[in-house]
């Protein structure tokens, strides 16, 4: 039985490890170290100077620092309603807006994958080019849309629709519309990918065994495009529940989300361990799907 | 059975509405008359001359485009490495770690994101300014380059590397001659998405940059908190026309290629 | 579980092998693809690896070529110990499956690609490339590129471009699965043109037995990881080793039974098939009672309508099933238990009435000398 005679150590710098080293370097440094960081510093305390926490390790007398943490930030959050609100609250805005993303999204995804194949280029592209036009600029659209001197009511009372204004801008159904625009694009094209890859044959089967077309597309299509619509929820939701620019440009104040409050407590407040434990309780609420979507990532690769 | 039926059609209609009007109508309003972003009192090209005269964002601009340019360069770089390291480098130490980390980005909400990064240049007492907000976006568009490309990769025949091994090409002139020039478009496309990524990044910006900094997102944001102005319509028209005119461009190259190969 | 499998190898003869595989064995993870193999190919063959789907031939292929590395084992080439050397600097070169041509090379590029990597001069490149389109013929396609190519074409660049470097070893991984039927036989004699021409060593790994048999040398049988025989073709089809070679190779008639020792008919067996005993006139050596098994091939079963005038080895049955190649007829014949039998008969008069058709009650006979002996 022969073994490999390299010593240890060129089997450690060989040119295939520096090569994964190199990203991987940069993202152990510049990703996960910081989210220590934050855990580190949510168990500090607010005090005024900068930066405005207190250190995590006391050095004195004594050879080894003293750790100075406390967990007032997380009895802090946890007592109060008004975070445990803003977290559901934020959960229940990222379900629904995913919902409606998902239901408007599929539309358009099925529509695409059923078109004639010299069209389906031109449409990926139209779906994908809003996307590259700024969000920023997209969400600031839909103010000047949904204000209530804004476009959208103009056009309602000057056709006679409505004979009243509806109130739309700041209130959580300008948030529901802001977050389904802007994340269209991450719906339709997990979704697009799932469909065009499915086999005609199988629908064409199922008819063939006498399965009506509606029917057929609820036992077969949607089963099958699951890996797609997975995909593309929680490529929607996940970010969703931490949004921030949406619902403080077109939500009010009934709208609380966590994204708003972390910001909030970080600019505002300048409580840099507040925000901090805002942020380690929200990443601990969305490590379960985070998670998950990692998994069926990587089942995509093997 | 795969007829495109009336619904489909009538999704795409609603749907691309739904998905255009409002940039229409905020390319309408941009030549505006007057300050009323709902109200059409006339053509003018007023705004867009107030724009050019106005410095901060003219600064702003400057930045955010050093920052683009720069931070997707590299992201373009280290993310197709990570993406050729997801998929042709098997079973390694570390790799689900380094998937997970690869993925992650995409889906994390970017106040956490921000947040995260900022506190760590203080703990490495890093000053705040161009330099944290190009690594900030280096960061998290090196994972949307990586998943581009390792999209392109999974489709990319082994082969072909092993038989240019085979012929004698050592592993990395391998990948220089070879393997890079077959998946330049998506290294191409991974560069444009961090470039977009960049430009148009608000949230992580704003936590990781420093005074003398401000990027034109930052500034269109707090232009829009004081008060709609048609102003920031004229920015938005530009930023849109460039995008467009990018596509566009894309597309028409990407064309040409294939029709010089037949 | 290493064991080591018993490889019938026929020796052809007393020179040093060019190729050695040494107790090789390739494990992926809990899957054992090569089990203990050890293999000694020699100078100037064209060596077949054959064998179904997943056997392992296309492992211990790569193995060689260097894009995998053996979990135990060494290899030798020439002597020497490539077992950990990597592709890039071994002398060998390999005809892939799907051609592997560069996409965004011509022709003349792809095929000058290896000669670039060893820094000939340019004029000697040149020439070498040229040589190499005029022997397989594309002269006029030079400039091409691989999308503007017919599958055929293709593989000729994958050949020419293989054997620009004049290797001492060419690996080639089933080269002719993509072609007709038509072009793959024209190909398989022009390969083997061009391997006597240049003397250099071909090891081709391929499912399909007839391509093995008609190109090569030597041919070894693999299965599950192990090599079951290595022979040449002639001993392959007319000597193998086993049951399962017997059956991948052709078509074979079986006939399980028990032995009942020797006698001047030869190796008597006694099977279910006839109520007296069947002969072969191979000796084995085996206790009495152990169950074997008799290997006919159809085309040396002799049928006739009329009782044959032989001692031994004669079966009877009615013809259930014919089918007709061109060339000749195989008649399947279901004998009194229900076994069905097959035997080749070359349609020798040209002529629309058939002497045996379906129904027809036949005699089968054969001598003991098509038959062989097989223990496993």
């Amino acid at each position: 039985m022969t073994r490999n005679n390299t010593k240890l150590s060129e089997r450690i710098f060989n040119g295939k490890n520096i090569v994964i080293a190199i990203p991987f370097i940069w993202l152990l440094i510049l990703f996960l170290f910081p989210f220590l960081i934050v855990l580190k510093i949510s168990f500090a305390e607010y005090i005024i100077a900068i930066p405005p926490f207190s250190s995590f390790f006391l050095w004195d007398d004594t050879f080894w620092p003293t750790i100075q943490a406390s967990l007032y930030n997380y009895k802090f959050i946890l007592e109060d309603s008004l975070y445990i609100t803003a977290y559901l609250s934020s959960l229940k805005v990222a379900i629904i807006s995913t919902m409606i993303t998902l239901v408007i999204g599929y539309a358009i995804a099925y529509s695409i994958a059923k078109a004639p194949t010299r069209w389906r280029g031109i449409l990926l592209m139209l779906v994908i080019l809003p996307f590259w036009t700024s969000f920023l600029i997209r969400v600031y659209a839909w103010i000047g849309i949904l204000k209530t001197e804004g476009l959208l009511n103009l056009f309602l009372l000057s056709t006679g629709i409505i004979d009243q204004p509806l109130t739309i801008m700041n209130t959580n159904l300008a948030v529901y519309i802001g977050i389904v625009y802007s994340y269209l694009p991450f719906m339709i094209l997990p979704i697009y990918a799932n469909i065009e890859k499915l086999d005609v044959s199988l629908i064409e089967a199922a008819s063939d065994l006498g399965c009506r077309p509606f029917k057929a597309f609820w036992s077969i299509t949607i089963p099958l495009s699951m890996p797609g619509i997975l995909a593309g929820c929680f490529l929607v939701f996940i970010p969703a529940v931490g949004e921030f620019v949406i619902p403080d440009l077109l939500g009010g104040t009934e709208t609380l989300m966590i994204g708003k409050v972390l910001w909030l407590e970080f600019f505002a407040n300048r409580d840099w361990p507040l925000a901090s434990a805002v942020a380690v309780i929200l990443l601990a609420l969305l490590i379960l799907p985070i998670m998950y979507y990692q998994k069926m990532q990587e089942k995509t690769l093997t | 059975m795969n007829k495109f039926t009336k619904f489909n059609l009538a999704s795409l209609i609603i749907g691309f509405s739904f998905l255009y009007i409002p940039i229409i109508l905020l390319v309408i309003f941009s030549f505006n008359e007057s300050r009323l972003v709902t109200v059409w009192a006339g053509f003018s090209t007023k705004w867009y001359t107030e724009l050019f005269n106005n410095q901060s964002i003219k600064d702003a601009t400057i930045v955010t485009a050093q920052v683009a340019f720069i931070s997707s360069t590299i992201a373009t770089i280290l993310g197709t490495i990570a993406g050729i390291v997801i998929t042709r480098f098997g079973r390694f130490k570390g790799r689900t770690l380094f998937s997970g980390m690869i993925y992650a980005p995409m889906v994390i909400p970017e106040v956490i994101i921000g947040l995260s990064l900022l506190l760590t240049f203080v703990a490495l007492a890093i000053n705040r300014g161009i330099l944290t907000v190009t690594l900030a976006h280096i960061t998290f568009s090196m994972c949307y380059v990586a998943v581009v490309v390792q999209s392109r990769m999974s489709s990319y025949d082994d082969s072909i590397t092993e038989a240019a091994l085979d012929l004698g090409c050592t592993p990395l002139k391998t990948f220089l001659v070879i393997t890079l020039p077959i998946i330049m478009p998506a290294v191409i496309s991974g560069w444009l998405l961090s470039f977009t990524l960049s430009l148009d990044d608000l949230v992580i910006a704003s936590f990781t940059s420093g005074p003398g900094a401000t990027t034109l997102p930052m500034k269109i944001y707090s232009m829009v908190r004081l008060g709609v102005t048609p102003e920031i319509n004229a920015v938005s028209t530009i930023l849109v026309g460039l995008v467009a005119l990018g596509v566009v461009s894309a597309a028409l190259i990407n064309k040409y290629q294939i029709s010089k190969q037949i | 579980m290493n064991e080591t499998t018993k490889t019938k190898v026929t020796p052809i003869s007393n020179k040093k092998p060019f190729i050695q595989f040494q107790q090789v064995t390739k494990k992926f993870g809990d899957f054992t693809a090569i089990n203990n193999i050890t293999l000694d190919i020699y100078n100037n063959e064209f060596f077949s690896l054959l064998g179904p789907s997943g056997c392992g031939k296309t492992t211990l292929l790569r193995m060689l070529a260097g894009f995998e590395k053996p979990t135990t084992g060494k290899i030798l080439l020439d002597g020497e110990d490539i077992t950990y050397v990597p592709p890039h600097l071994r002398p060998i070169n390999m005809m892939f499956q799907s051609y592997a041509l560069f996409p965004h090379m011509t022709v003349e590029k792809n095929i000058a690609f290896g000669l670039k990597q060893d820094k000939l001069p340019v004029n000697k490149i040149n020439q070498r490339v040229d040589e190499m389109l005029e022997l397989v013929e594309l002269t006029d396609f030079a400039k091409r590129k691989p999308n503007q190519l017919s599958g055929g074409q293709c593989q000729r660049v994958a050949l020419a471009r293989s054997l620009a470097k004049q290797p001492k070893l060419l690996l080639l991984d089933e080269p002719l699965g993509a072609l007709d039927k038509r072009l793959r036989e024209q190909t398989q004699f022009e390969l083997m043109n061009i391997q006597e021409k240049l003397g250099i060593t071909f090891i081709i790994v391929t499912h399909d037995q007839e391509e093995a048999m008609t190109v090569s040398s030597r041919i070894g049988v693999m299965d599950t990881g192990n090599v079951i025989q290595v022979a040449s073709p002639n001993q392959i089809y007319e000597e193998p080793a086993t049951k399962d070679v017997a059956e991948f190779i052709g078509n074979v008639n079986l006939f399980e039974g028990v032995y009942e020792g020797f006698n001047k008919t030869g190796t008597k067996l006694k099977c279910e098939h006839s109520d007296s005993f069947v002969y072969s006139s191979q000796q084995i050596d085996i206790e009495l009672g152990a169950k074997i098994w008799l290997a006919v091939r159809p085309e040396k079963l002799e049928i006739s309508k009329s009782l044959p005038s032989y001692k031994h080895n004669i079966l009877k049955g009615k013809v259930v099933d014919i089918g007709y190649g061109g060339s000749f007829s195989t008649y399947h014949v279901q004998l009194k238990n229900g076994n069905m039998l097959s035997a080749v008969r070359a349609n020798r008069e040209r002529t629309f009435e058939r002497s045996i058709t379906w129904d027809d009650e036949v005699y089968l006979h054969w001598s003991t000398k098509s038959a062989i002996v097989l223990t496993g």
